[in-house]
């Protein structure tokens, strides 16, 4: 899951970045609101965490133009501005969640799941497909019955093809949902995690379409 | 002046004018009363007189009268008449009652008989002698009837004079009154102003300064209240990263990682430290005007100041060029000035990059002491320079994590000391230029 970090107080954005990063998450981090409105432009992200009070171009007007151009994507305002009337301004502004500086981490980490289990159609906290059930909260797999476990990167994409069974997603979709702009990308990573995937759950699980990528089909035929 | 009405401008007039209308309502009365008094009298004399007059034609000799029924015979209207003749033969008594004494004295006259006082008119018409007596007693009492009659109306008015004043007086008052009623209903933060329309011109002045002192009060109300709301506002910015600083070293797994917190986290203190610092140095400037200034040396301060920061130059690796040749008296508080320098320096160092250049240079000239502190920094742009000096501005795109405190100090303390504070652009390093014009003593 590709999240963008829209924070300009550096101690607060590095910390956000690192702990968030640790969680698995593939994290880019802008500092000022025009930056943050070109990034949003050039790409797809899972979700958008946005502070108000920016440099260039505040948090709201963002959110607006964000909204204006039809992109859905999940938004959960993190901000210290929190008078009701702020509060109520960002939500119906188009964000999905508001949530008050100083929070604690592991709210702010329920709230993001929440939203990333909405966005993507679910209602229930772990979800199974074909004998294999996760559970973003405690990063538990389990399959046929057996605990799994897996690298961070390894559950970056098992989340990713579990969350919508039958959708193919490129090599180069996946290399952007679990990496963040600074990382060196090895060529090969995806093959070695979706190799590494086959071996831990089953080499029938995860199906390579030639040419286009991989999926977790719908049903096992 | 200890009266119980001293302090109070209604009871002072009220007791005034009750006071004034109930003496002269007393004095008038009195002199009344004796005027009536006095011309009872005379009329009474008059009334006697024609009596006597009435009768001058003379008493036949021998015509006995005898006291019959008639008014005569109410005691209280009595007139006594006796007549007599000039070899003193009593020819006529009115009265059953004893003779009053023959007199010599004709005209008026006061005599005592019969246990009484009488007035008394005799009268010599040749060969007769008339004398006509009225009680003094009854007289007295008729003239005190009379007299009291006149005086009645007079008095009757005083209580609806009384009234008349009293009104007056509350209603002249009552706008005092009013506006004495919309201070008490306040509350403490309810700072509006007072209407000035129907108000009497000895009152309007004092309510339109009072309207005046509100407005003050309220621009210093706001002014703190903003502040205090910034004030929050800017505290939870560094708790939040304090609060996310404690999760990073909670679930770093490694010693590196672990340390890299530690780092952080013991940055993060060090940040909050410094805003509450600087919030207390901004909380003691607004009281600090009250206290004593002295004649001052800039350049002392200045070096002081240079002294204190100059490991953490040396840190940065920053060359720091001075020109304090100069001895620059200025008046003010040496603890407020070296508040103010080492804002100024503190922050060229701190957006100086690592092997910058600082200058600091001190010059007296035409009765100003003027202190420039330059570096070879970012800078401020022009659009922002002017609200770099209001309170948690930060200038954007820093990367530098400040209070947003330390130009609006020095703005702040610059003003106490009626100092102004311009920035621009340093033309030789290319970076920050603050200058501090102090007037000269």
């Amino acid at each position: 899951m590709r999240l963008l970090l829209v924070e300009d107080d550096v101690m607060i954005g590095e910390s956000v970045l690192d702990l968030l990063r640790g969680e698995g998450y593939a994290v880019d981090w802008v500092k000022d609101g025009e930056l943050a409105d070109q990034v949003l432009h050039a790409h797809g992200y899972d979700l958008l965490l946005l502070d108000l009070g920016l440099p260039k171009c505040d948090g709201l007007t963002v959110l607006e133009r964000l909204r204006a151009r039809k992109d859905r994507v999940p938004v959960l305002i993190a901000t210290a501005r929190d008078a009701l009337s702020q509060r109520v301004a960002g939500l119906d502004k188009g964000a999905d969640d508001y949530i008050i500086k100083p929070y604690e981490f592991d709210e702010l980490l329920a709230r993001i799941r929440a939203l990333l289990r909405r966005a993507a159609g679910r209602a229930e906290p772990v979800y199974e497909h074909l004998g294999v059930s996760i559970d973003p909260v405690t990063r538990e797999v389990r399959a046929n019955g057996q605990s799994v476990t897996l690298s961070a990167r390894e559950w970056a994409v098992l989340e990713l093809l579990l969350a919508r069974p039958g959708l193919v997603l490129s090599r180069k979709q996946l290399e952007d949902k679990i990496y963040s702009w600074r990382e060196d990308v090895s060529s090969n990573a995806v093959e070695v995690y979706i190799h590494g995937l086959r071996k831990k759950l089953g080499a029938d699980l995860i199906q390579n379409v030639r040419g286009v990528g991989y999926m977790i089909p719908k049903a096992l035929p | 002046m200890n009266l119980p009405y001293a302090h109070s401008l209604r009871a002072r007039l009220l007791w005034f004018l009750l006071v004034a209308v109930v003496a002269t309502a007393l004095l008038q009365a009195g002199m009344a009363y004796r005027a009536a008094l006095a011309e009872a009298d005379e009329l009474f004399d008059i009334q006697m007189r024609q009596m006597a007059l009435s009768l001058s034609p003379g008493i036949p000799e021998g015509g006995q009268l005898t006291p019959g029924a008639g008014p005569g015979d109410d005691d209280q209207f009595d007139f006594l008449v006796q007549v007599w003749t000039s070899d003193g033969l009593s020819l006529f008594r009115s009265t059953t009652h004893a003779a009053l004494p023959q007199r010599a004295v004709l005209g008026y006259s006061t005599i005592q008989a019969r246990g009484t006082t009488y007035r008394l008119y005799s009268f010599d018409t040749g060969a007769q002698v008339i004398q006509v007596a009225q009680d003094e007693h009854v007289r007295q009492t008729m003239a005190a009837k009379l007299a009291l009659r006149t005086v009645l109306p007079t008095l009757a008015l005083v209580p609806l004079l009384m009234v008349l004043v009293w009104w007056v007086v509350s209603s002249s008052l009552a706008p005092v009154a009013r506006v004495r009623q919309q201070v008490a209903a306040r509350d403490v933060d309810e700072l509006g102003e007072l209407a000035e329309d129907r108000l009497p011109d000895e009152i309007r002045p004092l309510v339109q300064e009072l309207n005046l002192l509100f407005r003050r009060v309220t621009q210093a109300f706001e002014a703190q209240k903003n502040f205090v709301a910034d004030a929050a506002h800017e505290l939870r910015t560094p708790l939040a990263a304090l609060k996310l600083q404690v999760q990073s070293l909670r679930r770093a797994a490694d010693d590196v990682s672990r340390e890299v917190a530690i780092t952080r986290l013991n940055a993060g203190i060090d940040r909050a430290s410094r805003l509450i610092e600087q919030l207390l140095v901004l909380a003691r400037q607004q009281s600090a005007a009250q206290t004593q200034t002295s004649i001052v040396d800039l350049s002392d301060i200045v070096k002081q100041v240079l002294a204190e920061l100059m490991p953490l130059a040396e840190a940065r690796q920053l060359g720091i060029d001075t020109q304090l040749s100069v001895a620059a008296a200025v008046s003010g508080q040496p603890e407020a000035l070296q508040i103010l320098v080492r804002n100024l320096i503190d922050n060229a160092i701190k957006y100086t990059p690592v092997s910058g250049q600082i200058r600091v240079a001190l010059q007296v000239e035409a009765g100003y002491a003027r202190l420039t502190v330059e570096d070879s920094g970012p800078g401020i742009g022009p659009e922002e320079r002017s609200r770099v000096l209001d309170r948690f501005y930060r200038v954007t795109g820093s990367e530098v994590s400040g209070s947003g405190l330390g130009l609006a100090i020095v703005k702040t303390n610059a003003d106490g000391h009626r100092a102004q504070v311009t920035l621009d652009q340093s033309a030789e390093l290319g970076g920050l230029r603050v200058t501090v014009q102090f007037p000269g003593l």
